[in-house]
């Protein structure tokens, strides 16, 4: 594992790939960084903009000052810090919810042996060909009839049921070593107790996968929490965020850049705190299998 | 109200490619839950067609005490509406719930409708002109005139334009509310710079005769640019339609045939592709304008607040020019509809609200403080309104205008995707120099199609 | 479906050779509890476990996927406008109209593009992004982590900041160019450069996934195997064609399911900056389903063409498999 997550303590024989070409290498890695982080940075620099240094030929780069206005404005016409509380919460319910789900159902498709069990799995698979946009009439209905527009299971539950998960658990524990289960067996570990004392910490690697890709999802879905939620106070951020854009008026850029800084700014600061974690989960992933 | 009954497909539900067996299997499993699942959709049982006038004795009803109002905001207008419900209250004791419903009026139309038959139906909600009639005739709003007539509405002092716009069928289907025309913006530095007189021109040949000197004055730009998105571009076009005899369509005959509509089509592209007299925005319009970019353009009356506070330069305001068929000018932004399958009580409080959000007084404040069109003739000659030209010259035109606008054409206002189709032959018009008889041609096929299925059975 | 034939990206050389050593010299048993044991299989604890673990995701799934699914099926045969508490069955003829409706050839056309180049153009820039990622230069931890970033932020966000960036009067895509004497694409008005901008912005937001992927894929390559080819004096070109992409073979089938689905379900990005426009040159069958089902609101019309997606998806999707199942052999 450890050549393979921190691949500089290997001996650097000379020759070995990677050794050639290294200007070339670096020009090439700080062009990808470039283009990834100067749309970023033009944001942040619009978001202090007044509009009319933003509608200038020839462009302005800087703004004239760092004043928080288009801020303060951004934050005075809608509820940003309602909108950010419901996106945690959904986030972290339904992420959190959408990884157990995963686990439990890999774990009973894997290690339960009950018949029609491949029924089951194929339900999964099926689901995951299934786009969000052919069930959304359907399911608006439902959630409407349910009393549930409006509400945090709501904007949850439609989206919960995780396939996506239970189907790269599955794959990841079935390639898990039998004597391992074996051991726990022989411990007399109940099921609960295999799967979360043995079989959990076995597949890290798979979870930070999954976890990662939930966890974007939910804070980033649009649709869905677009049609079932009408009121400001229980939006979510990306839905929120489209109030910014004027109608019958100007749109004006400084202020919904400010907004989009806000609803970006927490997700990134919270990938760069993590991704040492996420990342090094996802690639010692592929070693220890 | 129509039950909404299941389709017998939900009973079939799990049966996604399970055998007999395992269906067995998982009944265990879903107990209730497919019961639960088994509600929604459309019922094929009726007829359909509009919701019949209730025949509601008014006269019998309470009005409720509280009510719930779907907006947008028009005009980033929130505080001015929940003032007006302050009033309200204050007045009826009758409490107004304001719900952001949308960003704009798509939005609110979006939610509305999906939310029929279900409990979350509001009182009150934004109908604006190219979505009030699919409310109509999905059956979700209430003909007002009958409760207009117990409350005992003045109605002969709205704006008959902007009244008229919501009458189908001898009914009325909203009120007017945030009510906006196209309008023509000029830079007045950059009209003085070109030795132009300080005012919009007459005619659309005046403006051709402007251009080269406009043109010149502004480093070679085009002096007019205009914006091309969907909901605008088939709406200020009317104006030019209109202006030249052509119309979209008259009542539910389509006239994108018309050989006036045609040579209005030709006049367009002829500006765009041989005289560069105008041109389509690149991005934003008003902002072209506002940054000088473009030396006039055609904005709504909403934006006008907007664009005096963004210029840098003297802002002029004019009519639209005019054709050889005289002054024509479309009218837009939108209205209040009532929901039909709300009990009368609420029905009565919710007409209450929009009786009082007419008044003159009310309309004043709400107009002064957007730029919507004040919707009461007496309200656009009332003192608050007179306070408001005092300060801002320019909106003097955008109410005077109002004398010169007629209903839209059916065909853009009230078939489903038909702005879609009108903007998207107008782009190939703009964008593409395709020949008018064909984009047309495209637009008239595929709006037929959508009045034949959409419309015409529920009629 | 085996273990062998898909695999996430954790497992993408589980099999190959010289890793996993606890592994080491075990013939590749499997955990799966074994079919023989008929005594255990029907016993009741067992059946009550199994609807504890995986009852609850079944459910949801039967409620929020498959019932939904064949509702729709069902509402693409009613003429239904959404609002309205009536339709009428009409058959096929949601389907016949699509089929043969006028935009039709460049709605597939659009989004045939759309999908080939998100998916395409992803995997190749995400392989190339990975390949630097895995050599040895400095700092490229940090630059890791840039490139991964974007793919956490909203579709939303992301499109409207783009559509800063773009714009053609007064973007920065507009000032770089004037540096260099050119004039902006017209990427709001012309049907081609808008198409062309969102498939920027969407691979610029989520060519950061792939490359993260493949990254794990790379570096579960046993380096004695890279280092060993190239003692032998392959090129580095015949090491990627011969060793390094042959290994990830799993890695890729993955990557090209998912981002196939991710891709052909996007909305967020084009609903942000152009809403399918202009003449409809950025309207995919994902995009045309939200505008006839919410826009038009014309539902069952919606619905048959969100079968019609579905059936594709599900076609290409088992190609993929059959296709796996062939093809992607190593070990």
């Amino acid at each position: 594992m450890s050549n393979a997550v921190r691949p500089a303590l290997t001996a650097r024989r000379p020759g070995g790939p990677g050794t050639r070409r290294r200007p070339a290498g670096y020009a090439a890695l700080a062009a990808a960084v470039a283009v990834m982080i100067l749309p970023l940075v033009w944001m942040m620099l619009a978001s202090f903009k007044e509009p009319d240094e933003i509608y200038t030929v020839p462009i302005q780069w800087l703004p004239a000052g760092w004043d928080l206005s288009n801020y303060a404005a951004a934050l005075e016409r809608v509820p940003f810090g309602a909108f950010f509380a419901n996106s945690l919460l959904v986030t972290v319910i339904g992420a959190g919810l959408k990884i157990l789900l995963g686990l439990t159902t890999a774990y009973a498709l894997v290690f339960l042996d009950v018949p029609f069990k491949k029924v089951f799995f194929a339900v999964v698979i099926f689901a995951l060909l299934v786009p969000q946009q052919i069930v959304i009439i359907p399911n608006y209905t439902l959630v409407a009839e349910l009393g549930w527009l409006n509400t945090y299971q709501g904007i949850i539950l439609p989206g919960l049921a995780s396939a996506f998960g239970t189907f790269l658990f599955r794959q990841h524990f079935l390639s898990l070593p039998q004597s391992v289960m074996e051991a726990a067996v022989l411990d007399g570990a109940g099921h609960l107790r295999r799967l979360f004392q043995f079989v959990v910490p076995m597949s890290a690697p798979t979870i930070a996968a999954v976890a990662l890709v939930s966890v974007v999802n939910e804070w980033n879905e649009y649709l869905w929490p677009l049609l079932v939620v009408d009121r400001a106070e229980m939006m979510t951020l990306p839905v929120g965020l489209t109030l910014l854009q004027n109608n019958d008026g100007v749109t004006n850029w400084g202020v919904l850049m400010a907004g989009t800084v806000l609803i970006t700014v927490p997700v990134l600061a919270l990938f760069f705190v993590l991704q040492r974690r996420i990342v090094s989960g996802l690639t010692a992933g592929a070693v220890t299998g | 109200m129509n039950k909404r009954l299941a389709p017998a497909v939900a009973a079939a539900a799990p049966a996604g490619g399970l055998t007999r067996r395992s269906m067995l299997a998982l009944a265990g499993l879903l107990g209730g839950t497919a019961a639960l699942a088994a509600c929604g959709g459309p019922s094929t049982a009726g007829t359909g067609g509009a919701m019949e006038t209730a025949g509601t004795d008014w006269a019998s009803i309470n009005a409720a005490g509280k009510i719930t109002w779907w907006s947008n905001h028009p005009g980033a207008s929130k505080p001015i509406e929940e003032e007006l419900i302050r009033r309200f209250t204050a007045k009826t004791g009758i409490e107004v719930e304001l719900v952001t419903a949308g960003a704009d009026y798509d939005e609110v139309a979006q939610r509305f409708q999906a939310s029929a038959g279900t409990n979350n139906v509001p009182d009150l909600v934004g109908a604006s002109d190219v979505w009030w009639f699919r409310y109509m005739i999905n059956g979700q709003i209430l003909p007002v005139d009958d409760v207009a007539a117990h409350l005992g509405i003045e109605t002969a002092d709205y704006n008959t334009g902007l009244y008229n716009d919501y009458e189908f069928n001898g009914n009325h289907w909203a009120f007017p509310y945030a009510r906006s025309t196209p309008l023509f913006y000029y830079n007045r530095d950059l009209f003085a710079a070109a030795g132009l007189p300080d005012r919009a021109p007459k005619t659309w040949e005046e403006y051709n005769s402007w251009a080269p000197a406009l043109a010149e004055a502004n480093g070679g730009a085009v002096p007019m640019a205009l914006g091309s998105d969907t909901s605008w571009s088939a709406w200020w076009f009317c104006n030019i339609m209109w202006g030249m005899g052509g119309q979209y369509s008259k009542d539910w005959t389509l006239t994108l045939d018309d050989p006036r509509t045609l040579e209005a089509g030709e006049f367009l592209r002829g500006m765009i592709h041989e005289r560069r007299s105008v041109a389509v925005s690149a991005a934003d319009y008003v902002a072209d304008f506002t940054a000088g970019v473009s030396a006039c353009t055609i904005a709504s009356t909403g934006s006008l607040s907007g664009i005096m506070e963004a210029a840098k330069f003297d802002v002029g305001t004019g009519f639209l020019p005019e054709g050889p068929a005289g002054p024509a000018c479309p009218t837009g932004g939108t209205g209040i509809a009532i929901a039909a399958e709300k009990s009368p009580e609420q029905q009565l409080a919710a007409a209450m609200f929009l009786q009082f959000i007419g008044e003159p007084e009310q309309t004043a404040y709400f107009s002064a403080n957007t730029g919507y069109m004040p919707v009461r003739t007496s309200a656009a000659d009332g003192a608050e309104m007179q306070a408001v030209y005092a300060k801002a010259p320019q909106f003097r035109t955008a109410v005077d205008q109002l004398g010169t606008t007629r209903v839209q054409d059916w065909a853009r206002s009230f078939v489903p995707s038909g702005d879609q189709h009108l903007t998207t032959a107008l782009e190939k018009i703009m964008l593409q120099d395709t020949p008018a008889a064909e984009a047309f041609a495209a637009a008239s096929d595929a709006i037929a199609k959508s009045f034949e299925q959409n419309v015409e059975p529920y009629l | 479906m085996s273990s062998s034939t898909l695999s996430p990206p954790g497992q993408a050389a589980a099999s190959g050779p010289g890793n996993g050593s606890a592994r080491a010299g075990m013939p590749p048993r499997r955990a799966e509890a074994r079919r023989p044991d008929a005594r255990r299989r029907n016993k009741p604890s067992n059946w009550l476990l199994f609807a504890l673990l995986a009852g609850p995701n079944i459910v949801l799934l039967l409620v929020f996927t498959f019932k939904p699914l064949l509702q729709s099926l069902y509402y693409s045969t009613l003429q239904w406008n959404i609002g309205s508490a009536i339709a009428r069955p009409v058959g096929f003829r949601n389907y016949t109209d699509w089929l043969t409706a006028p935009g039709t050839p460049q709605v597939i056309t659009v989004t045939l593009i759309f999908t080939l180049a998100t998916v395409g153009g992803g995997m190749v820039i995400g392989l190339a992004l990975a390949l630097l990622l895995n050599s040895r230069l400095k700092l490229r931890g940090a630059a890791r982590t840039i490139v991964v970033a974007p793919y956490v932020l909203s579709g939303v966000a992301v499109g409207l900041l783009w559509l800063f960036v773009f714009d053609p009067n007064f973007g920065v895509t507009s000032a770089l160019l004037q540096a260099f004497g050119l004039s902006s694409p017209d990427w709001y008005n012309d049907p081609g450069y808008a198409l062309a901008m969102v498939i920027i912005v969407y691979l610029w937001k989520n060519v950061g996934y792939v490359a993260l992927i493949y990254l794990a894929g790379l570096q579960a390559i046993p380096r004695d195997l890279l280092e060993a080819a190239s003692l032998d004096g392959a090129g580095r070109l015949r090491t990627l064609a011969g060793i390094t992409l042959p290994l990830l073979g799993p890695t890729t089938f993955f990557l090209s399911v998912t981002t196939l689905l991710s891709s052909l379900q996007s909305f967020d990005i084009i609903q942000a900056m152009t809403r399918g426009g202009p003449l409809e040159g950025t309207t995919t069958m994902m995009y045309q389903i939200y505008q006839q089902g919410f826009v038009a609101g014309t539902a069952g019309y919606s619905s048959a063409i969100a079968t019609i997606l579905f059936l594709v998806l599900l076609a290409v999707t088992l190609l993929q498999l059959k296709f796996v199942e062939r093809k992607v052999h190593y070990s």
